[in-house]
Parts: structure tokens; C-alpha cells; sequence
């Protein structure tokens, strides 16, 4: 049953280790947007009323560094689909029939496609980028210090949470990409959705900042799972039971949006069928 | 007037591996592929002429092109568009040719075909007098009046591409070039757009060079044609001469008994190809080397005919049989 | 007089084909709107928890920060093309036809989009900057006001001729937009003051990628007279002419290398 996507698992792996080897590029745009907001948090840190060794709403200037770090690079380990995009040209090509006809689902397919670059980005990537993060992080004093046993079970959590986060990210680009259908303004929904998520899933800023009434709001969101909780659950700054809580909640988004996308995809799909392609 | 003058282009391709290994030697260590796509052409189109510019896909033609117009640099060798690089003073040609690349439009897609009109009306400083002049002999002859309003992306194919030759002859361009300019068109369109073409030639006296692989394009519209087959021109002359030269030759059909085949039919001579097609006979020969009369008396006897057509073999014919006998003659070598 | 002739009419050609898609220019504005608003709720936010950032004010924070959006705003009107040619354009051969008209190519390139966007950022950053200016007192000079609107204007400028020349390197290596992000992602270090960055960040973000010059020292120079006024002026004149003038050599440079793909 699942065979048949297969091909479109290994052609994500593909897309994925062919593009993603700008790699370089990619090192130097990130090292100065890291070291931009280092230096906007030490000043931060320098200027609040504690000082440097002040706690800001639970972070210590240390954990913030850390945070940054590896925000920075679970987002790039976890984001990486082009399913907008594609859904856009398929739509703007008329390609979008021969998935039709096929029998295969389609939301199936880009789910296969980005679990694929998912894998890859983790073999290749991921695994050298926490560690040396992981390990120059801690090397500085920069992460907590990790109890052993309980680090392993984090560890294995934050993968869950990991994987979590790629599919949720998967199904709401899914969902703004069938929006394509309804405008061309696919540049614009790209941006909404970046946007959206940088700002709502903690990566622009801890959660933990906000003030409390849309903080509570948020809490009950998808968008944290897709970013500062797998990255605090990893830094061990939630515990057990926080850290499953999370993986519930995100795991109830990730059926309901699913869910979701079907509808409006078969919204969607009348609409074309009006139109003529 | 056009001058080619030992005109080569040599592209260097880097080799990319299969799979995933091969993606990744190919980050480390580049390969490169040379392929001459143009390689040592010379020659010249006149004034008022109309080129038919054929070969097989990538047989070098749209680099040639490309070259003539300016937005490919020769490896080597040159041409002169009235005695100008175009590669070179790339403006200065531009006000005095038109291009059409059939595969891609020139037009704004979202805006009404009118608009795309008059912005090319400022940017090739158009008068307003010869612009309304030009309208009208663009309306009658691509019949473009129609769907002026509407915005390209709602037009078929066959009006986008009359819009996009409309777009390319409106500067009354001193030369055109089409690459492919009837490709994907039914009949009746490719028949408006040769008449367009005709019209243009006669009345304001433009040279075009046009590639095609349509053959009724060529004999419809060129009094002359270019054949080229790797890089390299293996015919330049007249139609006419292009039949000559390659003999009287003529073509037999036959009804024949359905035991009868190609395969096992008794040969005539050597001079006398047999295949069949379409469930009929087909004899090809050259009659100035074997007689006519005999050729009939051997399908009579010895094929049992039960019908017949004789025809002069078509110039597609021609070029059909040349670039397989070359084709033929490469696949030997290896 | 020509070419101010023959813009107008590609721009209008621009915006009727903007009209064509009224509903999706509505969607990009807002998400334009929604995702500067986000920045800024994000930087409202890490004020809220502390006094002051490195001695500045909420209210002069929200200055400088409105001020970096006027010349980013400038130049996203009118250079958006940039971008497609840098990440898109030549890779897919997508710029024969520019080649093929007798009119400079990189005129065209401008001619060919125009973003209104950019008044939503400009109305934005301007909104921005007077709900700061109401909370503070500041002393209005002839000098300091013409220095914020030479920072904004001349800053357009030499952001507009940083993407011209990133964006020609497209010509030779077919694709370089990554690189434009680089540069270009400067441009959110100045909208903080310079005072929270360290020496050489300030010395880059002065002489090297001068955002700096333009965003931060032209509000320095209103908010506390820091700089004479005019001198500034002067000198971030002066910067924008070498810019635009390497920037279009450079431009001139490349393109003369371009090559359609072949076949």
C-alpha cells in the first residue's frame, strides 16, 4: 500500500542532497543572522536590571544563545519541503491532472517527498549539526547541565518531536499551496506562511515573551510544536510530562489538519474542474 | 544582408553522474563535455531573400540563430548583420531585426495583447503614423484585430503565435528570424502565418530565415534552403537544385497480393529500394539510372500489381533520406 | 526625456497587469503588512522585559527601526526585478528578449516591475516613526531633517546599486541570489542602533555595507546631534554616487558576458 510512494520518498531524498549542497551559501547567511541576534540579546541581557546574569522570562542569557543555536538549526535540519511551490506549478502548468488520474493520493505524495528530504537532511546534516552545536554549546557552558540518563530519554523525545514538526510543516504548506487554487498570489502566501510560522512557533522569539493573554492563545496553537518545544524539550527545559503534553497537542493538530486539507482539497479540485484547466 | 563567415560554437557541458554517488563525485571533481554545436559555416543571405534553415533537433540551428541575433557569442569565426557583430553592437541590430522563438513568448501574459503593442511602439520608437500604418498590415495579414483586448494568457496557441510574429515585424524590422515559428499549429493557422510571412516579403522586402521541421513550410515559403547536420551544412542552394542533385528520383506505389513482400520479393537491380508502407509497396529508384519502362514491366511480372502511383519524390522526401543516409553513415562508424 | 517617456509607459504596463490580479496584490500587501508587524510586535516584546536597550528608549528604538523601512521601501519599489534576475531570470534563459531590444538591459530590467508593496512599508515605517517622535522630545533643525530625508533617498540609492551589482553576477554564474540575500540581510542589523554591536560590526556596517551610514547615523544626528548634519549629508551623497557608478560598471561588465543557453 505504502510502496507505490516510494519513488516520490527517494526523488525528495534526491531534491534534497542536490539542493541542499548550497550548503555553504546557507553557512554564511546564517552565521551573520546569529551573530546579528547574539549581539541584540547581549545587549539585551547587558541592559535588563539584573544584568548579565539576569533571567528574562526563564532564560538565562546562556540558554537564550542556546536557544538561537539550535532554533537555527532544527529549522533548517526540519523545514526544508517545496510543496507550495510545487502545488503552485502544478496548478499554474495544468500538470496537476496526471496526479489525478493516478491512483495515487496526492496529499500522499508530498508527505512521502518531504519525509524523504527529512531523512536525508537528518543522516547528512542533522546528525554532524547538533553535535558540533550540541557540543560547542555545552563546551562554553552554554547548555544546562545534562543529566545523562534523562538527556537519552529528551533525546529520544526531541526526535518524535522532530518528526512531528517536519509533518506539521508539511501539512500547512500543503494547505497554503491549495490555496494556490484560489489566487495566484503564491509569493505572497508563501511569505504569509513563513511569517506565520516564525512568528507564532517561537523561532523569532521564546514563546515565553509574549504577553500572557495571547501567550496562553498561542500555547493552544500548532505552531510551538514546530520549533521551541522540540528545541526547549531537547534543551531538557521542559520536563516529562510537559514534554509529552506538547507531543499530544501537536500530534492532535498534525490529524486535524490533515483532516482539513482534505476538505478544502476537494473544495479546491471542483474549482479547476469549472475553470477547464 | 547576412554574412557567416567560418561561424563555430563549442559549449562545454559539465558530465553529471547517475545517482546519488554520482552526485556526489560530481561536487568534487568536474567533467566537462565539448560539443560543437556550430562548427565552421559559412554563408551569406542577400537582401529580400527568404532562408529555410533545416536540420534534425539539435543539429545546430537555434545556436546559429542565436548567434545571428546576438544573445550567443561565436567560439570563433563571425557574422555581420549589415556589416555589424550583433554579439557585439547588440543594440544597434536590435532596432533592425525581429525574432520569434516559437517555444517562448516575447509578450506580457497578463496584460491585453494592445498594451504589449504600444509599449514595443516606445521602446522601438515607433512613429505614430507607421505604428497605425503597421496595425493595419499586421490586422489584415495575422488577423491579430480580433483579440487586441484580450491579455495573452487567454489566447490559443495559434493566436499567440500570430500576436508573437505581429510583436516581431511591428519595428519593420529590416530581418527576421523565426525558430520554429509554425510548431504545434493545425493547418489552417501555419497556413495564415506563410501568407503573413509572403506578404511581408513582398511589401516591405524582408529577409527572414526560418527554421522548421514542417516541409510544407519550406516549399510553401523559401526559395532557399540551408541544410545542416552536426554543426556542419550539408546543403546550401536553391529547392529546386536540392532535387536535381539528388537525382530523378520517383517513387512507385503498389496494390499488390497480400503474399507478396518487400523482403521476399525478387530484386530488380540495386538501384531499386523496396519497403512497405501502409500495407502497400513502395518502390524507389532513380530514373535517370534505371529505366522507368522496366521498373513498371518488373511490377507488373514479377510483383503482380494490381494498382499503381507514380510520383516525383517531395523535397521532405529529399531531406528525409539525406539525413538518414547520414544518420546511417554515423552509425557505421561506430 | 525618452527613457523617462518609455518608463512611464512599461510602468503603467506594470500596474495594469497588477489590476489584473486585484485579489492577489490585496493577499501579498497584507502579508507584507502582517509580517513587518510581527517583527516589530517580536521587538516590542524583548523592550517590554528590560528598561532600555544599550540606553535607548523604547520610543528610539521604534525610531530607528521605522527609519531603516523608508529607503528599503524606496528601493522595493522600484528594483523588485532584481531578485527574479539574481534567483530566476537567467538561470531559466528567461532574459533573451531583453537582449534582443534596443534599449539598455538593465533599464529594462527596472521598467519591468513595479512594486507597490513598497508604500505599505513606506506608510508603515513613516506611521512608526511619528508615533515615536510624539513620545520624545525632539529638537527640529533644517540640518537634521534634510540629513533623514538625504539617509532615506541616497540610502535607497546605494541599497538599489548593492542588488545591481549582486544581481550581474547572475550573467556569469547563472544564478546568485543566495548571495543577494547575504548582502541584502545586512540591512537588519541597522535597524537597531549601532551602539549594541561591537567595533568591527560598526566599522563594516559604516565603510563596507553602508547601512549604518544611512539609517543609523542620520538618526543619531536628529534624536542627539551627534554628527554635523551637513557633513553626513555630504558624505552619504558622495557614498551613493561611487556606488551606483561601480554598480553599473559592474552591471556592464557581466552583462556583456551573458549567454542565452544553447540549443
Amino acid at each position: 500500500m505504502l510502496k507505490k510512494y516510494k519513488p516520490f520518498l527517494r526523488a525528495g531524498a534526491m531534491d534534497t542532497l542536490s539542493y541542499r549542497f548550497n550548503i555553504l551559501i546557507w553557512a554564511v547567511i546564517t552565521v551573520f543572522q546569529v551573530a546579528c541576534l547574539v549581539f541584540l540579546w547581549l545587549a539585551v541581557y547587558r541592559s535588563s536590571a539584573g544584568g548579565m546574569d539576569a533571567e528574562i522570562h526563564g532564560f538565562s542569557f546562556r540558554e537564550m544563545i542556546a536557544y538561537v543555536v539550535l532554533t537555527t538549526v532544527f529549522n533548517y535540519v526540519t523545514f526544508n519541503n517545496d510543496t507550495l511551490w510545487n502545488i503552485n506549478n502544478d496548478i499554474r502548468k495544468g500538470t496537476i491532472g496526471n496526479y489525478l488520474i493516478k491512483p495515487i493520493s496526492y496529499r500522499g505524495k508530498f508527505a512521502a517527498t518531504s519525509f524523504g528530504s527529512l531523512l536525508t537532511m537528518t543522516l547528512l546534516f542533522g546528525i554532524p549539526f547538533y553535535a558540533a552545536a550540541l557540543l560547542t554549546l555545552g563546551g562554553l557552558g552554554f547548555l544546562p547541565d545534562l543529566s545523562f540518563p534523562a538527556f537519552f530519554v529528551h533525546l529520544g523525545l526531541f526526535l518524535v518531536a522532530g518528526l512531528f514538526a517536519s509533518l506539521l510543516n508539511d501539512v500547512i504548506a500543503y494547505i497554503f499551496g491549495v490555496f494556490c487554487f484560489y489566487t495566484t498570489a503564491s509569493w505572497g502566501l508563501n511569505s504569509l506562511k513563513e511569517t506565520l510560522i516564525s512568528f507564532l512557533s517561537g523561532t523569532l522569539l521564546p514563546l515565553a515573551f509574549f504577553p500572557a493573554g495571547l501567550r496562553e492563545v498561542v500555547s493552544w496553537m500548532p505552531f510551538a510544536g514546530m520549533s521551541q518545544n522540540p528545541v526547549l524539550i531537547l534543551m531538557m527545559k521542559y520536563d516529562l510530562a510537559e514534554s509529552l503534553r506538547c507531543l499530544a497537542l501537536t500530534g492532535t493538530w498534525i490529524v486535524a489538519l490533515e483532516l482539513f486539507a482534505k476538505l478544502l482539497f476537494s473544495h479546491a479540485i471542483r474549482k479547476v474542474t469549472v475553470q477547464g484547466g | 544582408m547576412i554574412e557567416v563567415n567560418e561561424l563555430t560554437k563549442v559549449f562545454r557541458k559539465p558530465v553529471r553522474g547517475e545517482g546519488l554517488s554520482g552526485m556526489v563525485k560530481t561536487l568534487f571533481s568536474r567533467k566537462y563535455e565539448e560539443t560543437r554545436a556550430v562548427d565552421g559555416i559559412n554563408f551569406t543571405v542577400p537582401d529580400g531573400e527568404i532562408v529555410g534553415y533545416i536540420g534534425a533537433n539539435g543539429a545546430g540551428k537555434s545556436t546559429t540563430i542565436k548567434m545571428m541575433c546576438g544573445i550567443l557569442t561565436p567560439t570563433s569565426g563571425s557574422v555581420t548583420i549589415d556589416g555589424l557583430e550583433p554579439y557585439r553592437k547588440r543594440r544597434q541590430v536590435a532596432q533592425n531585426i525581429g525574432v520569434v522563438f516559437g517555444q517562448k513568448t516575447q509578450l506580457w501574459w497578463d496584460i491585453p495583447l494592445i498594451e504589449s503593442f504600444k509599449v514595443l511602439k516606445e521602446i522601438y520608437q515607433i512613429s505614430d503614423t507607421d505604428y497605425a500604418e503597421r496595425m493595419d498590415f499586421l490586422g489584415e495579414v495575422l488577423d491579430v484585430t480580433r483579440f487586441l483586448s484580450q491579455p495573452v494568457r487567454t489566447l490559443s496557441l495559434g493566436e499567440r503565435m500570430r500576436a508573437d510574429l505581429a510583436a516581431s515585424m511591428i519595428h519593420n524590422p529590416r530581418i527576421l528570424f523565426l525558430d520554429e515559428p509554425t510548431i504545434g499549429l493545425d493547418v489552417l493557422v501555419k497556413e495564415k502565418i506563410r501568407r503573413a510571412i509572403h506578404a511581408l516579403n513582398r511589401t516591405y522586402g524582408t529577409t527572414v530565415v526560418l527554421t522548421t521541421h514542417d516541409m510544407t513550410d519550406i516549399e510553401d515559403l523559401c526559395s532557399r534552403i540551408i541544410l545542416l547536420e552536426k554543426g556542419k551544412i550539408l546543403y546550401d542552394g536553391a529547392l529546386k537544385s536540392l532535387k536535381n542533385r539528388f537525382g530523378n528520383l520517383k517513387t512507385l506505389t503498389l496494390t499488390v497480393p497480400a503474399e507478396i513482400r518487400a523482403e521476399t520479393a525478387p530484386p530488380l537491380s540495386p538501384e531499386l529500394t523496396l519497403s512497405e508502407e501502409e500495407g502497400r509497396l513502395v518502390l524507389r529508384f532513380d530514373a535517370d539510372r534505371l529505366a522507368l519502362e522496366e521498373v513498371i514491366q518488373y511490377a507488373f511480372r514479377e510483383l503482380r500489381a494490381m494498382d499503381m502511383k507514380l510520383a516525383e519524390i517531395s523535397v521532405g522526401d529529399v531531406v528525409k533520406t539525406i539525413l538518414s543516409q547520414q544518420e546511417a553513415a554515423h552509425a557505421e562508424k561506430i | 526625456m525618452r527613457y523617462v517617456h518609455l518608463y512611464l509607459t512599461c510602468i503603467k504596463r506594470s500596474m495594469i497587469s497588477r489590476l489584473e490580479y486585484k485579489k492577489d496584490t490585496l493577499v501579498a500587501l497584507s502579508s507584507f503588512f502582517f509580517s513587518n508587524l510581527c517583527s516589530l510586535a517580536a521587538l516590542y516584546f524583548i523592550l517590554q522585559s528590560i528598561p532600555a536597550l544599550a540606553g535607548y528608549s523604547l520610543p528610539e528604538v521604534g525610531f530607528f527601526y521605522g527609519f531603516s523601512m523608508l529607503p528599503i521601501a524606496l528601493d522595493h519599489l522600484f528594483s523588485d526585478e532584481l531578485w527574479l534576475v539574481a534567483y530566476r531570470r537567467v538561470k531559466d534563459g528567461d532574459m533573451d528578449m531583453h537582449f534582443l531590444r534596443p534599449v539598455p538591459v538593465l533599464f529594462q530590467v527596472f521598467a519591468e516591475t513595479f512594486q507597490p508593496e513598497g508604500f505599505g512599508e513606506l506608510i508603515l515605517g513613516a506611521a512608526l516613526i511619528a508615533v515615536c517622535a510624539s513620545n520624545l522630545t525632539v529638537t527640529v533643525t533644517f540640518g537634521s531633517v534634510a540629513v533623514l530625508f538625504v539617509g532615506a533617498l541616497f540610502g535607497a540609492a546605494i541599497i538599489t546599486s548593492l542588488k545591481i551589482a549582486v544581481a550581474a553576477l547572475a550573467f556569469i554564474f547563472k544564478r546568485s541570489g543566495p548571495l543577494l540575500q547575504v548582502v541584502y540581510n545586512f540591512s537588519n542589523y541597522a535597524k537597531y542602533p549601532l551602539a549594541i554591536y561591537p567595533d568591527f560590526i560598526r566599522v563594516l556596517l559604516i565603510f563596507v555595507l553602508p547601512f549604518g551610514l544611512f539609517i543609523s547615523l542620520p538618526v543619531d544626528t536628529l534624536l542627539y546631534g551627534k554628527h554635523n548634519p551637513w557633513l553626513l549629508c555630504g558624505a552619504i551623497i558622495g557614498c551613493a554616487a561611487v556606488f551606483f557608478a561601480l554598480a553599473v560598471w559592474v552591471w556592464t561588465a557581466c552583462e556583456r558576458r551573458y549567454e542565452s543557453t544553447g540549443s
